[in-house]
């Protein structure tokens, strides 16, 4: 492993010693008066470090509500987040844009890629939004992990010209790219076929078992869930339940 | 189909603001020059017929002689409409260098100035002074003017104010015929107006009754106006042919992203016909509706305009304005078709959308298709057809052919620029683009994702940067051709000749006049050429003074065009008893004393003295002033000055005053295609909402989204600019061929870099802000909220 930020501890103690994030109630009202929707209600979380978290229920129960807040992309009404042992409510914008860029990876349900940049230079992005030098040993990162996702003869292509699963692939190695403490995904294989969906949860599943790393995936399928070390269940903005697997 | 119509305009209204803004300025532009137009012919003829009320009849242009004849036959029934330009002094103050001097009757009944205080002049050595002219020049009854220079100077005694009825007519400073009659051929005379029968008239020359006369004069001040009126409307064509591009880009873009909808109701069984309807139905509201904001804002911006005008300079021939609904009409008509020709391109490519494209992915931000061989191969034809035609213009030196051909090699330009634009953009992103990391990369990356859009977008800009550049560079070159003609015209800059010698000290205190930068005493005496006296001067040491050689050889004299005009060109000069036969040159400049070279003026003898002292000004002395605190400190009445300083300054400020009133003009349609670009940005913000907030989220900052907004907006102006002004100079080179170069020695080509340098930074400031509301928009959104954007 590259050398890596102070606060960056070994895999084998951030899975005891610290959650890799949590809400202290956390609440997020989109609207007000008379047609105020409660997207969230006074959630307590806590996601636990080096394991693989699923967040499901109902639609409109507000799972993807959740991950934004968590993720620091939206702003909650009220609550408060920590991640990495960063508190996210009081970050400026800026801040807040640095954490994310350097701390956090996403992959969403679609729209993942920049249609105008090649796969490589997608995965790359992150490192370059960063302003770091893009030197051999990132590149041969970038390759790496390509080629345990199985896209290296991919790289050269824009995403109008990859199916579905290999842009989710591209995605998850740019999430992977940063060394991200959490890699927050949203749907991940909500526009897959199962075949696809099923090796990109493999994938999923073999960052947080093989190289440490802490996945929160946002689903509302049974069988993506079955990869999951651990699910939260929401309902009507609330956590019904945290059922350890 | 009309809920879907409502529906559309209801969701999409915002984004037509743009396009209707587009429209809105380009008949705002028609509707205000209908308006100057109006108010500048009711302003001119306003009481032009105030003069001929009492006359029996009028002798239109009969010419100074025959005016001078008509005076002397029938001087007591007859009044002449002259005017004559003269410097104007009193009490050794100049009050003006050129003021226009018109006539006052010495017939009661043909008086028309409206008399305010004091009494008419009832002859020669009395005058009349304008009213207002009177208060701001603080002159008045009693007081005794100068009118001319030296040897042909007046004194007139004010005995009365009046206003004029008519601007037209209307002069500061009235003398009656026998003073004016003074300045010989210098006096026109454009009417004359008669009591009783009229006397024989030569050949040519008829008497008309007054109101025929009036007639005529209107039908003229009629179509003078219309002319200028004509010029304007050439530019209000100029914006509106940008507001074409602009809103024909607005619809490709809408459409463009509504794909999907028009797509999904054929699915569902509209018809191409019903889907046809509603596109129109929306681009005939807009063109309405912006026209409709055009009239009425361009209605209320010309009457602020004339108002302001008005109250600003009391003076200038503005008179009501009113809109005839002709020209209303027009505009609003103008407006609407505008539209409706915008529209109708996109509005084909709409319905070539099959229902299957609403299964497709849709990517409308970028579309790779650039442009087809069709339109290369035309826009080869026209570029090249152009040019022949230029080439041709040149070598036939007509204008109409030039101005022919530079349209279309222009449009030729327009059609290649999808194939001509993104490739120089994505050139000027990559170089300057590195400077600004990954917001760089991606704002030149997405500047040319769509390369006909880039290209319509640059093309509104390109048209006004290209006129802007072509006048601002023809007429920088005219002005350098014009110069060494204006140094021979006007070599010295201030030049005063006494007829007495002047102190010798006086050099010295014109030195330390404000705008003098160096005087220079001219020796010479007082000699005859026949029965004339004649000044001498020899001009010695001047060359700090002058602007072209004033240096006659011996044995020759150099003579004004206007002095002893019968002169042969040998002539006999004499001083005090002693003679020299001379040969004679012509020139101009210097005033009305011969120039001769010192050893002429040494082997003539004379008693040689200092009478005249040539000045040169400071660059950037005031025209306007120089030559009157000159004359008050040299005392003025018994000098002649000759102020060649603020003729040339008049030249310069002709062309000063005509181009920026081309740039002024061509702002408009700036101003339209900036407008364009903020709504492409705007447009395609919305578009790019998704990409944005997963850029964001990955962690691009607030203020790097915004850089890499305005970087886009700043590439594409630049580019724009850089072309048009290429383009620009190289008409301009043209155009001097064609134009300039047959009336001058030579018509180089000459670059005015500072304004030039200006226009570049002007157009690449507004493009960062034509990108400020769009970037604020997008900024504003939290990733979040962009990305579960449908
Ligand atoms: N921008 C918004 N404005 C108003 N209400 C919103 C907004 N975004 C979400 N909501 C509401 O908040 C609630 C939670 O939404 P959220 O997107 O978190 O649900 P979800 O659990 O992710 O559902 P799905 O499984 O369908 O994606 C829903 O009732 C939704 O209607
Ligand atoms: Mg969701």
């Amino acid at each position: 492993m590259p050398p890596s930020t102070p606060t960056d501890t070994p895999p084998e103690n951030r899975s005891t010693a610290m959650p890799a994030a949590r809400a202290r109630g956390l609440s997020k009202t989109y609207g007000r008066g008379e047609t105020a929707v409660h997207a969230l209600r006074e959630v307590d979380l806590e996601i636990p470090a080096g394991r693989f978290t699923a967040v499901m229920g109902a639609s409109g129960s507000g799972k993807s509500t959740l991950m934004h807040c968590l993720a620091g992309l939206d702003r909650p009404t009220a609550g408060e987040v920590t991640v990495a042992g960063t508190t996210l409510t009081g970050l400026d914008d800026d801040r807040l844009t640095r954490f994310r860029r350097d701390r956090l990876g996403f992959v969403f349900q679609a729209f993942n890629l920049l249609p105008m940049l090649t796969a490589g230079q997608n995965i790359l992005l992150p490192l370059e939004l960063a302003g770091r030098r893009i030197d051999p040993a990132a590149r041969s990162r970038a390759a790496e992990i390509a080629e345990i996702l199985g896209i290296e003869r991919r790289l050269g292509h824009r995403p109008a010209e990859l199916s579905g699963g290999q842009q989710q692939r591209v995605a998850i190695a740019r999430a992977l790219i940063t060394e991200p403490d959490l890699i927050f995904a949203d749907e991940p294989t909500g526009n897959l076929d199962s075949g696809s969906s099923a090796e990109v949860l493999a994938h999923l599943r073999s960052t947080v078992r093989e190289l440490g790393r802490t996945v929160v995936m946002v689903t509302h399928e049974d069988s993506a869930a079955a990869y999951a070390d651990h699910v939260v269940l929401m309902s009507d903005g609330r956590v019904a339940a945290g059922v350890g697997v | 189909m009309r809920t879907l119509v409502w529906a559309s305009l209801r969701s999409y209204s915002r984004r037509y603001v743009a396009a209707a803004l587009a429209i809105a300025t380009g008949v705002a532009f028609v509707v205000v020059t209908g308006l100057l137009a109006s108010s500048a012919r009711n302003g001119l003829a306003a009481g032009v017929e105030a003069p001929y009320a009492s006359a029996d009849s009028v002798v239109a242009q009969p010419g100074v002689d025959v005016a001078h004849r008509m005076m002397a036959e029938a001087g007591d029934r007859a009044t002449p409409m002259a005017f004559v330009q003269q410097p104007v002094g009193t009490d050794g103050r100049q009050l003006g260098e050129e003021i226009s001097v018109g006539s006052v009757s010495t017939v009661p009944t043909l008086r028309w100035q409206d008399l305010d205080d004091g009494r008419w002049p009832r002859g020669a050595g009395e005058a009349l002074v304008d009213t207002e002219a009177a208060a701001d020049q603080h002159v008045a009854v009693g007081d005794v003017l100068t009118v001319g220079s030296r040897p042909t100077a007046v004194e007139v005694r004010v005995v009365g104010t009046a206003s004029s009825p008519s601007t037209l007519d209307g002069s500061p400073l009235y003398l009656t015929w026998p003073d004016l009659a003074r300045f010989g051929d210098q006096v026109s005379v454009t009417a004359v107006a008669l009591l009783g029968e009229a006397p024989a008239l030569p050949e040519g020359v008829e008497a008309v009754p007054p109101d025929r006369f009036v007639n005529n004069l209107l039908t003229e001040i009629n179509n003078e106006v219309d002319a200028v009126a004509m010029m304007v409307l050439l530019f209000a064509g100029v914006a509106l042919f940008v507001a074409v591009l602009v809103i024909a880009n607005t619809f490709a873009i809408l459409f463009a992203q509504r794909r999907h909808d028009f797509a999904l109701l054929r699915c569902l069984g509209a018809t191409p016909g019903q889907i046809r309807g509603s596109v129109r139905v929306e681009s005939l509201l807009l063109g309405v509706g912006g026209s409709l904001v055009g009239v009425l804002g361009g209605a209320g911006l010309g009457l602020a305009l004339i108002a302001g005008v008005r109250s600003a300079f009391a003076s200038a021939p503005l008179g009501a304005a009113d809109l005839s609904p002709v020209w209303a009409t027009g505009a609003f008509i103008a407006g609407l078709l505008t539209t409706m020709a915008a529209a109708w391109y996109p509005t084909r490519q709409v319905l070539r959308v099959s229902p299957l494209a609403a299964l497709r992915p849709d990517d409308s931000a970028s579309a790779r298709t650039t442009a087809g061989r069709v339109r290369v191969a035309l826009g080869i034809v026209l570029v090249t057809g152009g040019l022949a035609v230029l080439g041709w213009s040149i070598a036939a030196t007509r204008t109409p052919l030039m101005a022919a051909g530079g349209t279309v090699c222009f449009l030729g330009v327009l059609t290649l620029g999808p194939v001509l634009v993104p490739p120089l953009i994505a050139m000027v992103g990559r170089v300057a683009g590195r400077a600004l990391g990954v917001p760089g990369r991606i704002a030149a990356a997405n500047a040319v994702r769509n390369p006909r859009r880039t290209a319509a977008t640059t093309a509104a800009l390109l048209v006004g940067v290209t006129l802007t550049a072509a006048v601002l560079t023809g007429l920088q070159s005219t002005r350098d051709s014009l110069a060494s003609e204006m140094d021979t015209e006007h070599p010295i800059d201030l030049a005063l000749t006494g007829a007495t010698p002047l102190p010798q000290d006086l050099p010295d205190r014109l030195e330390s006049v404000d705008g003098v930068a160096e005087a220079v005493a001219v020796h010479g005496t007082v000699g005859r050429i026949a029965d004339t006296e004649v000044t001498l001067l020899a001009p010695e040491h001047v060359d700090g003074v002058v602007r072209d050689a004033l240096a006659p050889a011996p044995g020759t004299i150099a003579l004004p065009y206007l002095l002893l005009q019968d002169a042969p060109d040998t002539v006999t000069v004499s001083v005090a008893g002693r003679h020299a036969d001379l040969r004679v040159t012509r020139g101009a400049g210097w005033g009305t004393a011969a120039l001769v070279a010192p050893a002429t003026l040494a082997d003539l003898g004379g008693r040689s003295a200092p009478y005249a002292v040539w000045v040169g000004a400071e660059d950037g002395a005031d025209a306007g002033s120089l030559a009157s605190d000159v004359s008050a400190v040299a005392g003025a009445p018994t000098l002649e000055v000759v102020d060649g300083f603020s003729r040339r300054a008049w030249v310069d400020l002709q062309l000063d005053v005509l181009a920026w009133a081309s740039v002024g003009l061509l702002g408009v349609g700036i101003v339209i295609a900036l407008v364009g670009i903020a709504n492409t940005l705007g447009l395609s913000v919305l578009e790019r909402t998704r990409e944005n907030a997963l850029l964001r989220a990955l962690g691009l900052t607030r203020s790097e989204l915004r850089r890499m907004l305005g970087f886009e907006g700043l590439l594409l102006a630049l580019v724009a600019t850089a072309m048009g002004t290429v383009l620009g100079i190289g008409f301009a080179w043209v155009g001097l061929q064609v134009m300039v170069e047959p009336a001058v020695r030579s018509a180089p080509l000459s670059l005015p870099w500072l304004p030039l340098g200006a226009a570049l930074g002007v157009a690449m400031l507004a493009g960062l802000l034509a990108a400020v509301l769009p970037a604020r928009r997008a900024a504003r959104v939290t990733p979040a909220a962009g990305l579960t954007l449908d």
